[in-house]
């Protein structure tokens, strides 16, 4: 299309554009900014300040990375959503595998069924996964959380292994058949390597889902202190008076930024819609 | 792949399904009827654990079963039994439903949409003819119209706010639906336009833009600490009102403590989050549309605005509709926006639901703050159904699951 705009609509397109970049970018410039300001000065009424950095202090960070459990909250939410991804991975994988290698009997039923279920969300079975927990001892404990991660995430993997697995030709594995490999081997020394992306960017996605949830952790895991995820724990210090604002914007802008940075790094898999089957609430 | 067959096949398709049935079982279908069990009972944080004898909790809750039995904490007040009468938390959230008035309203209300139907229905058997008699615009105008006549008829207003005095599920749910209408078009709305304008030929700093515009979409995977950011423009010392006092010289109120401005500054907040995932399928969808259409349009003097109505939009239609229907009923579950910005409230009344309460958010309190489980359970049931309708229909709607077939 080389149809060449007339300047008016040329004005007009940049006006939108830069008009929707600032409404895009603000409030993560605004957590920025306040993360630099000296706690007890959360509102500069300096109009200035709200937009670029008037004054600028590591306070802020200090106290959260020194003097607050902040690592140790980070440290939790790592490891809970790595181990959450893993073990989800692992089951996907093979559910994927047996669902885009067999044909058998109730195969799309079951499909759908995982779909429909993976829609519904978590909170409303909430109270019964509690009383599941403390029954078998893991009520509070990293282990139980991982355990309720790993099942909510495992519907969106299997669906989106197994979309990618269906875009791998099968006729590679039935030649490394011929030659005498069993299907599972055939699978994971052929197609296993081949969906390596579709892996990664399954497992940063349903890793994704873990880091950033409220409700599972601040409910499964309420106290100690010790023992939370950073995104609970950064809610509650924000909501508790006696804290500065300044200390939540710093650990936030720690929790933020580097998720803002691998959505930007995958932005051309949400372009290309591989995801759209899993589109998570 | 038929290498193996008969039962050793069956048996490995089992082993490889078998950690993925199992995980299903112990945390989404026990959890579910577990869920449904403990609705029907009175169960709160006064009231924790199980009275093994009573009904079916023997059975059913985990702390009665013998090899757990020795976690049930103990000492802690009198044990939960099956509600008196047996629906009274079902009954609890849908107050005074049941009533002749309620129930009038309640149809009333539901007159007042009939239009919209008949011109859906109208709309889909015409579209089948070469002719129509009539265009789809004008039977939409009409339809919006009769909307109009039969709302002021039926005194709309008033039937609703029958309704709303019914009790907390009906105003929670209505809060959340209305939320969803107001959300989802004006998300599609901007991401429409934004996608128009990144989609323009030879647009420079396209990239930059692109990557811009994207941000939102990774900020929702931390929804919860974004919306308390979002919340800080709101206050009364916060951007917004700085902003309006500096350039117009109005003092701005406190937002958040006003139901609809509460309700706007969550609307605008979760836009934020949202617009992005319009804006990217509505741009895969552009990109894929052949340029000689609009070529051919062009030779034919057809204005941008026709080219926008008859070219672009009915052939994007098939893309976007699956992410019109997947984005309502993620807005209906819409939780860390409102959540972290309003925590419900502004509360209008004691005992009622707040301002800004919607389904999630509803759900989370009575577990977390209230405590009370069996009607949080009651409440999640009726959801339950609500969003199994729902999302059975979506499915068929959007064709998601074509894949099953693949």
């Amino acid at each position: 299309m080389n149809r060449k705009p007339r300047t008016g609509v040329r004005i007009l397109q940049y006006a939108i554009l830069i008009l929707f970049t600032i409404f895009a970018f603000y409030p993560v410039w605004f957590a920025i900014l306040a993360s630099g300001r000296l706690g007890d000065r959360l509102y500069t009424l300096n109009l200035l300040g709200m937009f670029i950095p008037t004054e600028w202090t590591f306070e802020n960070y200090r106290v959260m990375l020194f003097e607050r459990p902040f690592l140790t909250w980070f440290k939790n939410s790592l490891l809970v959503a790595s181990a959450a991804t893993v073990f989800s991975l692992i089951v996907a994988t093979s559910a994927a595998f047996a669902l885009s290698r067999f044909r058998f009997r109730g195969r799309e039923t079951f499909l759908v069924l995982l779909l429909a279920l993976s829609t519904f969300p978590g909170i409303l079975s909430l109270v019964a996964i509690a009383q599941l927990l403390t029954a078998i001892g893991l009520y509070g404990k990293h282990v139980g959380l991982v355990l309720a991660y790993t099942t909510g995430s495992l519907v969106f993997c299997t669906w989106n292994l197994k979309g990618y697995f269906d875009t791998i030709p099968i006729d590679l594995e039935e030649a490394a058949m011929l030659d005498g490999c069993g299907p599972v081997e055939a699978f994971t020394l052929i197609a296993l390597p081949l969906a390596r992306p579709a892996l990664a960017v399954t497992a940063i996605l349903a890793f994704m889902g873990s880091w950033g949830d409220f409700i599972f952790a601040s409910v499964l895991v309420p106290a100690p202190d010790r023992l939370k995820l950073a995104v609970p724990a950064l809610y509650s210090l924000a909501n508790s008076i006696s804290v500065p604002w300044g200390y939540f914007a710093a650990g936030a802008v720690f929790v933020i930024i580097p998720t803002l940075l691998v959505y930007l790094a995958l932005q051309r898999y949400f372009e290309s819609g591989l995801t759209l089957g899993g589109v998570k609430g | 792949m038929s290498v193996w067959s008969g039962k050793k096949r069956a048996l490995t398709v089992l082993l490889f399904l078998l950690p993925t049935i199992i995980a299903i079982l112990i945390f989404n279908i026990y959890p579910t009827i577990l869920n449904i069990y403990i609705s029907f009972t009175n169960r709160n944080k006064f009231r924790p654990n199980p009275d093994c004898e009573v009904g079916l909790t023997g059975v059913l809750d985990p702390l009665c079963w013998p090899a757990f039995k020795d976690k049930a904490p103990v000492g802690l007040g009198d044990p939960y039994r099956l509600a008196d009468p047996l629906l009274k938390n079902y009954g609890d959230l849908l107050g005074t439903l049941f009533t002749a008035e309620s129930l009038i309203s309640l149809v009333k209300v539901l007159v007042c949409f009939v239009p919209l139907l008949v011109a859906n229905w109208l709309n889909k058997r015409f579209s089948k003819e070469a002719t129509p008699p009539i265009s789809s615009t004008w039977i939409w105008i009409i339809a919006v119209i009769l909307c109009v006549f039969l709302g002021l008829i039926v005194n709309f207003g008033n039937s609703l706010n029958t309704l709303m005095e019914t009790g907390d599920f009906i105003v929670v749910v209505f809060r959340t639906i209305l939320f969803v209408l107001v959300r989802v078009p004006l998300t599609f709305l901007i991401g429409l336009i934004l996608a128009l304008v990144l989609n323009s030929s030879n647009l420079p700093g396209r990239t930059f833009f692109r990557v811009m515009l994207f941000i939102p979409w990774g900020a929702s995977a931390v929804a919860i600490l974004m919306s308390l950011v979002w919340q800080f423009m709101f206050r009364e010392q916060g951007t917004i009102n700085q902003l309006l006092l500096a350039l117009f010289n109005i003092k701005g109120q406190v937002w958040l403590n006003k139901p609809a401005s509460a309700f706007g500054a969550i609307v605008l907040a979760d836009i934020w989050f949202s617009y992005p995932f319009f804006m990217v399928s509505i741009l895969g969808a552009l990109q894929s549309i052949p340029t000689e259409l609009y070529e051919a349009a062009d030779v034919d003097g057809a204005s941008w605005f026709q080219q926008l109505m008859n070219i672009t939009l009915p052939l994007i239609r098939p893309a976007v509709l699956p992410a019109i229907v997947l984005t309502s009923i993620t807005a209906f579950q819409m939780f860390g926006t409102a959540y972290a910005i309003t925590g419900g409230g502004p509360q209008l009344a004691a005992d009622k639901p707040g301002a800004t309460e919607f389904v999630m958010v509803y759900a989370y309190r009575i577990i977390y703050s209230v405590q009370n489980y069996g009607r949080a359970t009651a409440f999640a049931v009726m959801i339950f159904i609500m969003l199994f309708l729902a999302t059975l229909w979506s499915l068929r709607v959007t064709k998601l699951t074509k894949g099953a077939n693949a």
